[in-house]
This record gives C-alpha cells, sequence and structure tokens, in this order.
C-alpha cells in the first residue's frame, strides 16, 4: 500500500521545501524504486502465478492473472501432504524453542550474575562453538549410535542449542538490577523460582528476541531434516516442499500457491515481530 | 565479591544444578561432535550403523587434494566456493551500504523499503529457491522477457555451470543484503548528527561527508559486515542445493561435504556415505574459513586502529 504514496512524495518533498527540485532525493528514490521492483517482483510473480490456470501460465506466463483460480490453492494444499507437514514443523519449532529458552534462561542467569564460578570462561566456551569446524559428520554418527536416526525426539534434540542466543540474554540479564534477587531472597523466594517468575517476565524482550531467532532458523532448516528424516511422515515443511516441487516441478500455478500457502503464516509473523528479529539479528552480529 | 543471596549450603548448588542441562546439551550437540570432525577425518567411517571404523591416518587429506580427477574436481569446488566468497562479499557489502545509507535519510516510506529489503531473510533458502526459479522462469517468465527486450536471453539454472553458477550469486545476494542492510543501518545511527551539521556548515558537499564523516565512522559495522559476508558465504550452499541441485562445474565445498557424507546427489556423481572422507573436507573448509577469516579480522583491526586510533 505504501508504495504508492512514496512514488509520488519525491516531487512533493522536492518541491514543498525549497521550492525547487531536491536532485538528491528524486536519485535516492530512483535507486530505491529501482530495488523495491527486484525485491517485490518476485514475491509479485509468485501471487499471479498462483492464481493463473495452467494452460494460462503455459500460453503468456507473466500476464496479470484474469480469474482469481483459487483451485490452485486447494490443490497444493490437498496434494501437498499440508497439513502432515506443517504440523511437524509447528511440533519441532516449538518444543524445541521452549526446551532450549527454558535452559538457556539457567545457563544466562547465573553466568550475568556471576553466581557460578568461573562465569567468563563458561561463556566463552559457548562463543567458541561459532569458530570451531562444522559438527555435522559426528552429530551424525551421535544420533545415529543413540538410535535417533529418522526420530522426531532425536531431531528437536538437534535444535536445542544455540551459543548466540546465550550471548544475548546475557547481557540483557546485566541490566536487571541485582537488588531484586536480594530482596526476593529475603523475602524466602528460591532461587529456582526466582529465575522462573521474576526473571523470566522481566527478560521478556530479550526472550522474544531470541525465541524469534531460534524458531526461524528451525523452520527454515533444510540440510537436516534431509540428513536426519527419512519417513514421510516425520518430514517438516521445508523438505515436503522439495518432494512437491520434485512433483509438481512444472505445474508453476500450483507449485506457486503451495509456496504461497508456506509464505504468508511467515510474512506475517515477520510483520508483527519484526522488531525482534531486527535487535536479534543485529545484536547476534555485534557480539558473535 | 559477587553475593548470594539465595542460601549457603545445599542451597547454593541450585544454580550450579540448573545449569548443567545447558551446558550437557551444548556439549552433546554441538562442541563435542565439532571437535571430533577432527578424529573423524583421520577414520574411514560410514553411515551406516555398526560398520567398523578404521584409522587411515591422513589419507582422506591426501586423497581429497592430490588423487586423481575426483581431486582435481574437489580443488576446482574449493576455487568455486572462493569466486563465490569474493562476489557475494564484495556485491553484497556494497549494495547493503548504498541501500542503509539511501534510507537512512529522512525521507517518506524509508520503512516500507527497509521491511521489505529485509523479508527475503527470514524466508529462508527453500522459499528463495523457489520464488527464484520462478521468476527465471525461462519459458517467457519475467527475468527472461526482461533480458529479451534487451535483446539477449539466458537459460539461468538450466544453463552453462558458469551462468547457472552466477544466477545462485545473485540470489544469494538477493537473499541476504538484508542482513547487511541491517548492520549497516544500526551503525549509522549511532553517528552523531552534529558532526554531518558541523560537515555541511563548513560547506562539504554529500559526497566529501560520506567520505570524510560516514565512512569513518561507520568502521565498526564495516568490519562487521565484511567479516559475517566472507565466513558465512564461504559456508552457504542450501541455494545450490534448492536451485541446481548437485550438478557438475557448480558445487563449492560446503555442498560437497554434505553429498560426500551423506550421498544425497541428485546427479550421477554419488559416493555414498563417505563420512570420514566427508569430515577431511569439512576440515580442510574450516582451515579455509579460519585463515581468510583471521586475515580479514588482521587488517580490519589494523586499519580500525589507524583510523580511529
Amino acid at each position: 500500500m505504501s508504495t504508492l504514496t512514496t512514488t509520488k512524495s519525491p516531487a512533493i518533498i522536492g518541491g514543498t521545501k525549497h521550492n525547487k527540485v531536491n536532485w538528491a532525493k528524486i536519485l535516492s528514490y530512483a535507486v530505491l524504486i529501482i530495488f523495491a521492483i527486484i525485491y517485490a517482483g518476485p514475491l509479485l510473480m509468485l501471487v499471479n502465478t498462483a492464481f493463473k490456470t495452467l494452460p494460462s501460465f503455459m500460453k503468456d506466463a507473466v500476464s496479470i492473472t484474469d480469474s482469481l483460480n483459487f483451485k490452485n490453492f486447494v490443490d497444493a494444499w490437498n496434494k501437498a501432504n499440508f497439513p502432515r507437514y506443517l504440523t511437524n514443523t509447528l511440533i519441532y519449532t516449538v518444543s524445541a524453542t521452549l526446551v532450549y529458552l527454558l535452559t538457556a534462561v539457567f545457563v544466562a542467569f547465573p553466568i550475568a550474575r556471576g553466581y557460578v564460578k568461573h562465569a567468563n570462561w563458561i561463556l566463552t566456551m559457548f562463543v567458541i562453538a561459532l569458530f570451531l569446524p562444522p559438527a555435522l559428520i559426528p552429530q551424525f554418527q551421535l544420533m545415529l549410535g543413540l538410535g535417533l536416526y529418522n526420530n522426531p525426539v532425536g531431531y528437536i534434540m538437534l535444535f536445542l542449542t544455540n551459543p548466540i542466543g546465550i550471548v544475548i540474554l546475557v547481557n540483557y540479564i546485566k541490566s536487571v538490577p541485582k537488588e531484586l534477587d536480594e530482596a526476593a531472597a529475603l523475602d524466602g523466594c528460591s532461587y529456582f523460582r526466582f529465575v522462573l517468575s521474576v526473571v523470566f517476565p522481566l527478560i521478556q524482550p530479550a526472550i522474544a528476541t531470541v525465541a524469534v531467532l531460534h524458531a526461524i532458523g528451525i523452520w527454515n532448516e533444510l540440510i537436516l531434516p534431509t540428513i536426519y528424516l527419512t519417513s514421510q511422515e516425520y518430514y517438516p515443511i521445508t523438505r515436503g516442499m522439495i518432494v512437491f516441487q520434485g512433483v509438481y516441478g512444472s505445474n508453476w500455478p500450483t507449485l506457486a500457491a503451495a509456496v504461497l500457502i508456506m509464505v504468508l503464516p511467515m510474512l506475517l509473523f515477520f510483520l508483527l515481530l519484526q522488531r525482534y528479529i531486527i535487535s536479534g539479528l543485529t545484536q547476534g552480529a555485534v557480539k558473535g | 565479591m559477587n553475593g548470594y543471596y539465595f542460601g549457603q549450603g545445599r542451597a547454593r548448588w541450585s544454580p550450579y544444578l540448573l545449569l548443567i542441562p545447558g551446558i550437557l546439551i551444548y556439549f552433546l550437540i554441538a562442541m563435542g561432535p565439532s571437535l571430533a570432525t577432527t578424529i573423524y577425518s583421520f577414520t574411514n567411517a560410514t553411515g551406516i550403523r555398526g560398520a567398523p571404523i578404521q584409522w587411515v591416518g591422513l589419507d582422506n587429506y591426501r586423497e581429497f587434494l592430490f588423487m586423481g580427477q575426483a581431486s582435481l574436481d574437489n580443488i576446482a569446488a574449493l576455487g568455486r566456493t572462493l569466486v563465490f566468497c569474493f562476489f557475494v562479499t564484495t556485491i553484497q557489502f556494497s549494495l547493503g551500504l548504498l541501500v542503509a545509507t539511501l534510507v537512512n535519510q529522512r525521507l517518506k516510506g524509508t520503512n516500507f523499503f527497509r521491511t521489505l529489503f529485509f523479508m527475503p531473510v527470514i524466508l529462508g533458502a527453500v522459499i528463495q529457491g523457489l520464488i527464484w526459479s520462478l521468476f527465471l522462469y525461462p519459458l517467457g517468465g519475467p527475468m527472461a522477457k526482461i533480458l529479451e527486450f534487451f535483446g539477449t536471453s539466458s537459460e539461468f539454472f538450466g544453463g552453462q555451470p558458469s551462468e547457472a553458477f552466477a544466477w545462485v550469486i545473485a540470489v544469494q545476494i538477493w537473499a541476504n543484503m538484508g542482513t547487511t542492510m541491517i548492520i549497516f543501518i544500526s551503525g549509522l545511527q549511532t553517528i552523531p548528527s552534529d558532526m554531518y551539521e558541523a560537515a555541511k556548515i563548513d560547506g562539504a558537499s554529500s559526497w566529501q561527508v560520506f567520505k570524510n564523516v560516514t565512512w569513518p565512522l561507520l568502521t565498526p559495522s564495516v568490519n562487521t559486515n565484511l567479516l559475517l559476508n566472507i565466513i558465512g558465504s564461504l559456508q552457504a550452499w542450501q541455494l545450490f542445493l534448492v536451485l541446481l541441485g548437485y550438478r557438475n562445474g557448480t558445487q563449492v565445498l560446503g555442498y560437497l561435504i554434505y553429498a560426500t557424507g551423506f550421498g544425497q546427489t541428485s546427479g550421477s556423481v554419488t559416493s555414498s556415505f563417505r563420512q570420514g572422507y566427508a569430515a577431511a573436507a569439512s576440515i580442510i573448509l574450516f582451515l579455509l574459513v579460519l585463515v581468510l577469516g583471521l586475515t580479514a579480522q588482521t587488517l580490519l583491526a589494523r586499519r580500525e586502529k589507524r583510523i580511529l586510533g
């Protein structure tokens, strides 16, 4: 919607302020609009194709659709086994993120407070993981040895750790005043209850950031499911999409509808939580 | 030093006990396997459960680098990884900086542009890949039409290996420029506005302001972005999987490791589950990342010291 206003504004802005043409602004908008086309173009193509019929796509791939053909979505939903894949992805993402967060806060809190010996050393150990060789092969051998190959529980286990999240949590917890600990302890609150019922709610922004960052990673993961999950009933949506592409690769309208079904919840999620995603990325980048 | 308020004696153990699960998982899933990659690289491990694993010394490395046609292919993949890294890093860095400076101005609609450019980052390789397969549909898709207008054409991902490779570079940059942009924007916002005003009073042109104020003060984000781009692009290969499959003449090291280790190839080249060999390849990639990363880090730190004192 806002593209409409932006495309019109250069002339208006340029004209009102100094009453002369502001070339810098016009040039800025021109470049931004070129980029906007490169970024929005592929998405618009996707939406357009998803509403077309196959014959009309074959005849002219880029013509604007003349009908709102919802049949593609119905087809994609039924044939792509979407309900199954989406449920799997949801289960993997939610359970791994919850367990991770629970353990991560209990790691980050005592480190931030210095309640355990060698707190800085422990934190360094987490950061080091970012600079070590990839764990792919031994991880596979481990899962194989534990009998967790092609097993949803084993698959979830792979996502129970995330060093950057620990760093973000530690930094945030440092801004929570330590007097709270003292006051709560004086009131007879135990360590466990304090972390769970006082710290968790207080660090909500950091938790949201880490949760969103972690969840996006699991949601989009493609490599690990192709390695660890062989039964189709366990496939997450990413792997399911690849399978669907293999079968419907030449039927772009149906494939586009399937992609759109997968994109829409993510876009919604992104627009709602953009703030947390961006703060997570910048913090992770600067600290990592 | 650090007062602990939640009791002494047994109660003092709570933080330790509750810390253990997180640390254990981390060692089991991340740190341990990561270190074990080195050990596996000296064995002939396969992906078959219960199969014996033997120590083979440096054989995997020797085979990877110095034995016959396969090692020539491996070296070619290594070179391609560097080419990929070079183009992705330089282009993504430059475009990210350009776009960040543009949307950081006081213009209407900058939020919209920012959101739009960042959006692909969260979509993930599968969607990024599928969206571009459609946009680059060779039989009259949008890009084919655009190229036709300019009197040229391309077979895109189905064309010559070098051509397909170049398109993957383009998609990779499209997909990740948003991150570079966001880091530059957060850097730009730390530059105090009176610096700009002072420069303007001195009559500096926009280019002079950028060269003498923005660029030097942006050094921390420049460093972060360069390092992230170099390391990230050396390790990136998911788009190759989605867009091209394991095609000769297009493989990069990351994909090669996956294909040799897990035997999941879509072409005719299959080497099934040679995990010791794949571990050796991982270590070679790791060393590449380490050397390039450390070199960049050293050069950037020296530059930062010179500029910011």
